[in-house]
């Protein structure tokens, strides 16, 4: 993600509601469409993310994170495009996985029950009488709930409702035991509600329930209920010059027999290729008497976050709850095998290089197997147990392995390139089969090997950990440690090595250590790599199943022996294959404090989790507070990461985090105020100048970024007509600390960048909804012209209009956009965006919709610019200039049922 | 406002010094039903009532009363000419359990229990249990325990001798010092007033639309 060459335009969102999903739009500026975009996102401080897929609408790029991923701990999250020849773009722009985007949540407005931290739940409140949805008899009908477990509700502010009808006076408080008899109540369903504060005067969360009075009861049961959604979305786009044809079915289905349940999601994409990792999906979850789930299909595990946290798993989970014992079973597929890439050279590849004249003067030219991918086989365990609620613990185990029997040693199909290097055979596409014919004919000959191919290797991997935590001071405070090990083999082609033959592997000396070499006069040579095989404490033979030990297992001992004798604890903790964190979080009054370090040595590897960074050490402390009645929220904190943890770490990089979220939220129909403030130090050690070749080249770094964030929402109505304006303002500004002992010649490659964005959103008396948006960004990207250095600036404007309206008795609904993109920059360029479309609500539980785009560019520099630009074979030809960039049209059909 | 919260405060304060920890609630009756505390006289249960630990429950012909520990909705559901001690020691997340049950028919449907069991006591057994739901019908001879959920740790006091009863299980445990336990004979279950409690007719009609679906319509009726 360093370097980018290529820029998108996101303006953040001031703030996510809890628990709501959010919409999160991205758009890009250059004239070659992205081919895909991504939406990674996680719960602060998560080790893993997970991904989204963005949907072209037009001008726009939109994705929405789901409402259950927007919790109190607010999110992170980033934008990835990625356009052909594996060119990316991201927003954060810089090293976007280890800072990504903090988004801050607030509660929903209206709904002040719902307390953000010293939150008192719904079950601590036990609701005696009568039951939610009871059927009571007239006569003997008793509201009671019992206070008994907890100690928090100041009793003189409980308020009980009796269908809207406060009867607070008539109600009887007795050591925590609420009763209110009302008497006869007439026939119905009635409503009760609780409103109450704690000792510190916080509104706590509501109690509501109903039941229903009479003599007689009408109910429909069902001893088997069933519901699904069945949807099918076609779409057919023009990118460019590229056309995208999608077809997908989405379904659900959800079976509950009462003790068991059965859940089924399935997606079928026509995207679905063996050419590579699956897009199809289906899985099944099968829950029973809520002690036993079973995944089957494909499936998110989380086993801990330094193994598996929600990567997709295609096989067998089990998750079983035995009261004591929680056990965690997964067995199946990361990746599947993929056999060869599209296209020629999808499967095979000449290695010119390493092609070998024989003594005859004929030539053995070598062909590579290349665009597989080995089948992942994972298998985890994970055995917990909670104590009387005050202490959890458990262990785990995750095997990983690439299965080297999955690819296929030969392709009869696949073609691959031969160009005139290949003497004495036309430059061609050739077959395996077809190839070596050639080369019989021509009296040359193949290496085509069957094994040990020079891309991809197969990869073994194996990790243990434990975690433990407890809880404190009254569950005010959790103390949660986790400690990981791994063993990773790079290379398994060669299978497992005997402890002698080890010995002999890096040298050819058999004398009980590997890698131990020798001078001429059989004198160890200083400096070589030293291991005793005694120290090996296992026969690899013996663990061949669980994992393979050869040379090229990183590290070998994976503990510095000598160190574990005097500082064993140390040396375990810090063993650079170990990853672990230990983590105190604290609720008291209105904060909620955390303070967490966490290490993942660099050579931790989980295969399970790609997002891991290893050779990282990472120290959090952060409070979030709520004053004013819940209406301010401040989170203020500090992070510090760097790379230190070898002691021979040359010039580390560290980060120092500063950062503040201000958001004040002065209650339903009133403005929201949201502020936030981040500064991002970075340094690495460095105090001098470095020499390549005959160059000096100054790599330090002592810079500073300054993001800050403004938004203001302002709801306002003026008659019936309801509206909402937000403002908000992005500047992100980096300082190098150095700039007063750099060169002249030296390039600060930081880019500064100022958003300016206004949205006027109104709901017309006649359901008419419009959005109206107008936003400026400005990039100064700094760049060199000569030995000139300069910042190139980069403005966007961007206008849009979208609007809906029910028509036909609510059965249709028509939406349409318009976007205006103007880019000024070295290239100045407009783009035009429309959308329109309908949804039908053909039957209750039957919908449908049509959505069309169009995109038109204009470019005029390209007129005179004596460049071929659109690769047409034409110099400055109209199409240039003006061009329809993309035209699509989306059919959707929905069944619920 | 500060006045009126002291009060309060020294209110609570004198109740839990000088009474009773107060445990469980009457959430329905039915007949009628007597409760004596301490040296007190009889007095009728009514709806609502709170038990104290140390309470005698008595219910007469026709009578039934469901009560509810204040803690984990534990519940009880005692039948015509039962007699019980209500007992329970509060702690500070619970309450510990108890039950003396002198003679009568009672169901007893048991949450997880954190630390201490629930525990019933007969003139001839002990029925303990952490969670689950079961009948208990007691004489001065005989005591059977029906199980409808869980596991049930019955022990006969003369012999010592224990035995499990889990669902669809039926344990016997005799004054001369013998258990068994057998299948249960559906027959034998008691019926639980606190379901219907009207003595409601139902009505089922079962309707199935083109496609072969079915649903049940249930009307109950007096």
């Amino acid at each position: 993600m360093y370097g980018q060459t290529r820029l998108i335009h996101h303006t953040p969102p001031p703030y996510g509601v809890i628990g709501q999903e959010l919409k999160l739009v991205a758009l890009s500026f250059e004239v070659i469409e992205p081919i895909d975009a991504t939406l990674y996102y996680r719960l602060p401080g998560s080790k893993s993310f997970l991904e989204i897929p963005f949907k072209n609408s037009g001008i726009n790029w939109e994705a929405s994170l789901p409402g259950f991923s927007l919790t109190a701990e607010g999110l992170e999250y980033i934008i990835a495009f990625q356009f052909s020849r594996d060119r990316l773009v991201s927003f954060p722009r810089e090293d976007p996985f280890n800072n990504p985007y903090y988004l801050t949540t607030v509660p929903p407005k209206g709904q002040k029950k719902i307390g953000m931290f010293n939150n008192l739940y719904s079950e601590d409140i036990l609701i005696l009488s009568p039951e939610p949805n009871e059927l009571v008899n007239q006569e003997s009908v008793l509201i009671a709930t019992s206070f008994f477990n907890t100690d928090k509700v100041d009793f003189s502010t409980v308020q009980l409702f009796l269908d809207d009808l406060e009867v607070t006076n008539s109600v009887l408080i007795e050591e925590g035991i609420l009763t209110y008899d009302p008497g006869i109540l007439t026939i119905g369903i009635h409503s009760i509600q609780i409103l109450m504060k704690d000792i510190d005067g916080e509104s706590i969360i509501p109690l509501k329930w109903d039941f229903i009075v009479g003599t007689e009861r009408i109910e429909i049961l069902d001893l088997v209920t069933y519901n699904g959604r069945l949807n099918s979305r076609l779409s057919s786009e023009k990118l460019g010059r590229t056309s995208l044809n999608i077809a997908e079915v989405i379904g659900d289905f959800s079976v509950d027999v009462q003790w068991a349940k059965l859940n089924t999601d399935l997606r079928l994409t026509s995207r679905e290729s063996p050419y590579s990792q699956p897009n199809n999906r289906l899985g099944t979850a099968f829950s029973i008497g809520g002690f036993l789930d079973v995944n089957m299909g494909d499936f998110y595990p989380q086993l801990s976050r330094f193994t598996i946290d929600g990567k997709r798993v295609r096989g067998l989970g089990i998750d079983a709850d035995l009261k004591w014992l929680k056990v965690q079973f997964i067995n199946g597929e990361l990746n599947r095998a993929v056999q060869e890439k599209a296209g020629v050279n999808g499967g095979y590849n000449i290695l010119y290089d390493l092609t070998t004249p024989n003594e005859d003067g004929s030539k053995t030219y070598y062909l590579d197997r290349t665009g597989f991918s080995f089948k992942r086989k994972i298998t985890g365990l994970r055995l917990s147990t909670d104590l009387f609620s005050k202490l959890n613990m458990g262990v785990h185990l995750v095997k990983t392995r690439d299965d080297t029997t999955s690819v296929n040693r030969i392709l009869d199909n696949a073609k691959f390139y031969s160009d005139t290097l290949v003497q004495n055979i036309p430059v061609s596409n050739y077959t395996l089969e077809e190839f070596k014919n050639a080369l019989l004919l021509s009296g040359d000959t193949l290496l085509a090997p069957n094994s040990h191919w020079k891309g991809q290797k197969p990869k073994d991997n194996l990790i243990l950990g434990f975690n433990i935590g407890t809880v404190l001071d009254n569950q005010k405070l959790t103390l949660d440690f986790d400690w990981n090990m791994s063993l990773y083999n790079r290379n398994i082609w060669d299978g497992v090595m005997s402890i002698s033959e080890l010995d002999t592997a890096i040298d050819d000396s058999l004398d009980g250590y590997i890698g131990l070499t020798y001078d001429r006069d059989g004198k160890e040579i200083s400096g070589s790599t030293k291991i005793k095989t005694s120290d090996i404490l296992i026969d690899p033979e013996n663990i061949q199943s669980l994992f393979i030990i050869n040379t090229n297992m990183t590290p070998l001992v994976p503990i510095d022996l000598t160190a574990l004798s005097s500082n064993p604890i140390s040396s375990i903790i810090n063993m650079p294959s170990s990853a672990f964190k230990i983590k105190l979080r604290g609720n008291y009054s209105r904060n909620s404090l955390l303070v967490e370090y966490q290490q993942i040595g660099p050579e931790y590897v989980s295969l399970g989790n790609p997002f891991l960074r290893n050779n990282t050490r990472q120290f959090t402390i952060s409070d979030r507070i709520s004053l004013l009645d819940q209406k301010l929220f401040l989170n203020i904190g500090f992070k510090h990461l760097d790379n230190k943890i070898l002691k021979t770490t040359v010039s580390p990089l560290n980060t120092n985090t500063l950062f503040m979220n201000l958001t004040f939220l002065l209650g339903l129909n009133m403005p929201t105020f949201v502020f936030n403030y981040q500064s991002i130090g970075k340094n690495n050690e460095k105090t001098s100048l470095d020499s390549v070749g005959s160059k000096t080249i100054d790599f330090r770094e002592d810079s500073k970024a300054a993001n800050t964030m403004f938004s203001v929402s302002i709801p306002f109505t003026s008659g019936s007509l309801k509206q909402n304006f937000t403002l908000n303002t992005v500047n992100i500004n980096n300082l190098d600390n150095l700039i007063k002992k750099r060169s002249e010649s030296y390039l600060f490659p930081k880019t500064d960048s100022k958003t300016i964005s206004m949205t006027l959103s109104s709901l017309f008396p006649s359901q008419l909804k419009t959005v109206a948006l107008i936003s400026q960004t400005r990039l100064d990207i700094p760049s060199r012209l000569g030995n000139q250095l300069i910042k190139i600036p980069y403005i966007w404007t961007h206008l849009s209009l979208s609007a809906n309206k029910q028509i036909l008795e609510e059965k249709i609904k028509a939406k349409g956009s318009l976007s205006f993109l103007n880019s000024k920059s070295q290239i100045n360029s407009k783009v035009l965006g429309l959308r329109a479309g309908f949804d039908f609500r053909i039957q209750e539980n039957l919908t449908a919709s049509i959505t069309s785009q169009v995109r038109f560019n204009y470019r005029p520099s390209f007129n005179k610019d004596k460049l071929d630009n659109d690769g047409d074979g034409q110099i400055d030809n109209s199409g240039e200039v003006f061009d329809m960039n993309s035209l699509g049209i989306i059919l959707n059909i929905q069944y619920n049922f | 406002m500060i006045l009126y919260k002291i009060i309060i405060a020294n209110i609570f304060f004198f109740t839990i010094l000088f009474g009773e920890d107060r445990i469980a609630i009457t959430t329905k009756i039915i007949g009628k039903a007597y409760y004596v505390r301490g040296n007190n006289s009889e007095l009728p249960v009514t709806k609502g009532h709170i038990f104290e630990n140390g309470d005698i429950l008595t219910t007469s012909k026709g009578g039934f009363v469901a009560l509810l520990y204040i803690d984990d909705k534990t519940a009880l559901k005692v039948k015509e000419n039962s007699k019980l001690t209500i007992s329970g020691k509060r702690a500070a997340k619970s309450i510990a359990k108890e039950i003396k049950l002198d003679r009568g028919t009672l169901r007893a449907i048991v949450k997880k229990q954190n630390q201490n069991d629930f525990i019933i006591r007969t003139p001839v057994s002990v029925a303990s249990v952490k969670g689950t739901d079961f009948w208990l019908i007691s004489n001065k001879t005989n005591d059977s325990i029906i199980g409808l959920e869980g596991k049930i740790a019955f022990l006969n006091i003369l012999s010592g001798e224990t035995v499990d009863i889990t669902i669809g299980k039926t344990g016997i445990s005799s004054s001369e010092g013998s258990l068994q336990s057998f299948k249960t004979d559906p027959s034998t279950i008691p019926e639980d007033l606190s379901v219907d409690i009207n003595g409601d007719q139902i009505l089922e009609i079962e309707f199935e639309n083109a496609s072969g679906k079915k649903k049940t319509l249930i009307i109950k009726y007096k």
